[in-house]
């Protein structure tokens, strides 16, 4: 295996490995310092290779051939582009799951945002038990895309749940949520706006770091709490909003954990939870296309790249660094 | 992740006497993971072909793998035991799951090149493993008797060869059975359904379970395969002929607007209630959950159904001429053609499907017993109502049983989700019968293909 093809240790770790190596000096020490760098690092380079690295190659090469995961790969056959030209052109099911999680991304991801910086907003006071409330806010992430979760949320969304005994105390007769097809989809957004937590933390560290002068200053020259907020919270929070929004749209487009387990695998009710990741799943797995599968993998990673790509070029507009002003 | 001290602050010191001792670890370490290293990959790449053992005396250990619940892994882990006590050379690996996720697991060890030995498959999956030679052929052990299928019924074998191959030996006999809440039904002074019944007739005998119990009368089956294949067949058709669907759209439209008109005369519960009962979980079953009056299942299921509920339970056959149903190899045991233990694979399933004591053991949980005359047997000696009445409707059965018809040909598991997906569209009034029944359709040629 290659080890000389590792990336720059230096990056995974924390800083303070750059600053080690640099104060150690002669050449002698760091020349076995970065032997143990990377010996330490070993275990998770293997991984890296043998888990990652490799096996997504391999798929790269997969999405060209027809490879069904039984068929041995000594018979696997080159099929060029097909696997590509049919999810393109001939499998409306594909384009299905790619709305479904197109819906679920642009829904989901800003409401879960707003309300992890809303509530972050309410809990940066020094209030007694404050610190209570972040923890209790926190801790639906941290179960994070748990199967016990999942199953959880379909018992309260169900039609004798505990969500429609809570709504029939109102004398209003509840759906059937999660096995509605109109529905099944908002509960699965609901789930994932509640788990609101992660990024609630990030933002609670950002507001932290704004200094309290500007506060003073605006409110000097007469700025309303909705001015301070829009002129000096917003603008001084843009970095941890842009690194949230990157990170939670990533996350959203890969849902999979409640949406299998919601609809025992299958993204039924009537195809309403087929996020893409399902779909492949199930395409892979279940139907055995295993290198159409691959391709949609392939086709997920450059969608999600170029996104990706198009926030990072976009951030200069309204992402404001205040590096230099400190400096 | 981080240790406290980096390691090299002690390497100046290296004739320490002290801190060598990390350094030495670290280098043991580091020829573990090495080592280690190519032997985690190279086990990937072996299980190639190899006959079967030459000393009969040799310890072998066989890799076996079954789906079901803890009944049957307690059933299944007591016959293995008694091969092994009469052949103490033989071990077994022994791994069991849940249905849901079987296949998906099996399909990956195989593409891991580690699949067991020997492997519990079903009639869904039979032909897709078969036509990509997973599967090793069994023809010449039935043909030299080491595979003894004399006393199984010969149709029944038959059901597990694909594409003149035998693929998989039958585990066990089930058919489509229609079991219904006779303590719903008592209570109300309703008859109980019986077998013969029209679709029409068991329709408004639905109706009027619902009507008095307000209880859903019957499951809309309109989404299950196996309901919609038996109906095919009273039509003349089929599921399969040869590489083609046996049906056309029209079929599907006719199958589609009988059971809108169920639902339109509140025969069956609404459609989300019907999406629950579409699970294969035995335990999100209507009949079960009390959902509805009927559930669409295996004769043999019976027994798992009765415990989870405390309701009495009926079986019957599907409506209509119970001719269209047949002797179905519930599901197979099946040998990997790599394994390199062929010979005592194939022993093994002989011994659990032919020794007398194995196949007491075992019951009626994988269906009744292939080999006829042990199936008398087992019926004598069962005990548990539920088993007796799965045994005595297929016994009934037996007597009408039509031909098999072929196995499920490869794309068959993707068939029967699209009939899923079609059917709910129609259930919950996202499309017309007739839409759903070209969408799906036109679904299973592209599956097929």
């Amino acid at each position: 295996m290659a080890l000389t093809t590792a990336p720059d240790p230096t990056r995974r770790g924390p800083g303070s490995d750059r600053a080690h190596a640099e104060r150690r000096g002669p050449g002698r020490f760091r020349n076995s310092e970065g032997l143990a760098g990377y010996v330490f690092l070993s275990p998770w380079l293997i991984g890296l290779m043998g888990i990652t690295a490799v096996p997504m190659l391999l798929s790269l090469y997969l999405s060209f051939t027809n490879y069904d995961i039984l068929t041995p790969f000594s018979e696997v056959q080159w099929v060029g582009l097909a696997n590509y030209e049919r999810m393109f052109t001939a499998d409306p099911s594909y384009w299905h799951a790619v709305r479904v999680t197109l819906t679920f991304a642009l829904i989901a991801v800003p409401l879960k945002l707003a309300a992890a910086l809303g509530v972050a907003l309410l809990l940066n006071r020094a209030w007694r038990g404050v610190g209570v409330f972040r923890g209790l806010f926190y801790l639906p992430s941290l179960l994070g895309g748990s199967v016990a979760l999942a199953i959880v949320w379909v018992n309260m969304f169900n039609r004798d749940g505990a969500f429609n005994s809570l709504l029939s105390l109102f004398g209003i007769t509840g759906k059937p949520w999660v096995n509605d097809p109109d529905w099944a989809l908002e509960t699965l957004m609901v789930l994932a706006i509640w788990q609101f937590g992660a990024p609630m933390v990030i933002f609670l560290a950002g507001l932290k770091q704004v200094p309290t002068e500007l506060y003073e200053a605006a409110s000097v020259d007469g700025a309303g709490r909705f001015r301070q907020f829009r002129n000096v919270t917003l603008p001084m929070l843009s970095p941890v909003i842009f690194f949230n929004l990157v990170l939670e749209t990533i996350n959203g487009f890969q849902g999979f954990t409640a949406a299998f387990v919601l609809s025992n695998g299958t993204g039924g009710p009537v195809d309403s939870t087929l996020m893409y990741t399902l779909n492949l799943y199930i395409t892979g797995f279940t139907d055995l296309n295993m290198g159409y599968a691959s391709a949609m993998a392939w086709v997920f990673l450059l969608a999600i790249a170029v996104i990706t790509a198009i926030f990072f070029s976009t951030g200069r507009f309204w992402v404001h660094y205040s590096d230099g002003e400190d400096r | 992740m981080h240790p406290a001290t980096p390691p090299t602050t002690n390497a100046p010191a290296g004739r320490n006497h002290r801190t060598a001792l990390p350094r030495r670890r670290l280098l043991r370490g580091l020829l573990a993971v090495t080592v280690a290293a190519p032997l985690m990959f190279g086990a990937a790449a072996c299980g190639d072909d190899d006959g079967g053992a030459a000393d009969p005396n040799a310890p072998v250990k066989l890799s076996i793998f079954w789906w079901g619940g803890d009944a049957r892994a307690k059933l299944t882990e007591d016959a293995l035991a008694l091969y092994t006590k009469k052949h103490p050379n033989v071990t077994f690996e022994k791994t069991w799951q849940a249905n849901q996720g079987y296949f998906d697991k099996l399909a990956t060890l195989t593409a891991g090149g580690n699949p067991p030995d020997l492997f519990q498959i079903d009639d869904n999956y039979l032909a897709e493993y078969a036509a990509r030679n997973t599967t090793l052929d069994l023809t010449s052990y039935q043909k030299s008797g080491k595979l003894d299928t004399s006393k199984f019924p010969e149709s029944l074998w038959q059901y597990g060869v694909v594409d003149g191959k035998l693929a998989g030996l039958a585990a066990g006999e089930n058919t489509q059975g229609l079991v219904y809440n006779k303590t719903l039904l008592t209570k109300h002074n309703l008859p109980e359904p019986t077998t013969g019944m029209s679709w029409e007739e068991h329709i408004a005998w639905a109706e009027q379970v619902t009507a008095k119990t307000k209880v859903p009368g019957t499951q809309d089956p309109s989404a299950d395969y196996k309901a919609f294949w038996v109906w095919l067949r009273q039509q003349g058709k089929d599921l399969y002929k040869g590489k083609e669907l046996g049906f056309t759209a029209e079929d599907v439209t006719k199958w589609f607007d009988l059971w809108k008109g169920a639902r339109d005369r509140k025969a069956t519960p609404t459609a989300d209630v019907i999406h629950e009962g579409n699970a294969t979980d035995i335990t999100k079953q209507l009949v079960v959950t009390g959902k509805a009056g009927t559930s669409w299942v295996w004769a043999n299921q019976m027994p798992d159904l009765k415990k989870n509920t405390k309701d009495e339970l009926g079986v019957i056959a599907y409506p209509g001429d119970p001719s269209a149903q047949w002797a179905r190899a519930s599901m197979y045991w099946s040998v990997f053609k790599g394994s390199k233990n062929k010979d005592v694979a194939i022993d093994v399933i002989n011994f659990l499907n032919n020794d007398v004591e194995a196949v007491k053991l075992l019951g009626t949980d994988r269906g009744l017993p292939s080999n006829l005359d042990l199936r008398r047997v087992v019926s004598d000696d069962t005990t548990d109502p539920a088993m007796k009445q799965s045994i005595a409707v297929e016994a009934e059965l037996t007597q009408k049983f039509g031909a098999s018809p072929q196995v499920p040909i490869k794309g068959h598991s993707k068939v029967k989700s699209e009939l899923i997906k079609a059917a709910e569209n129609a259930q919950y009034g996202r499309a017309t019968p007739a839409e759903a029944a070209a969408q799906f359709i036109e679904a299973c040629k592209s599956a097929i293909a």
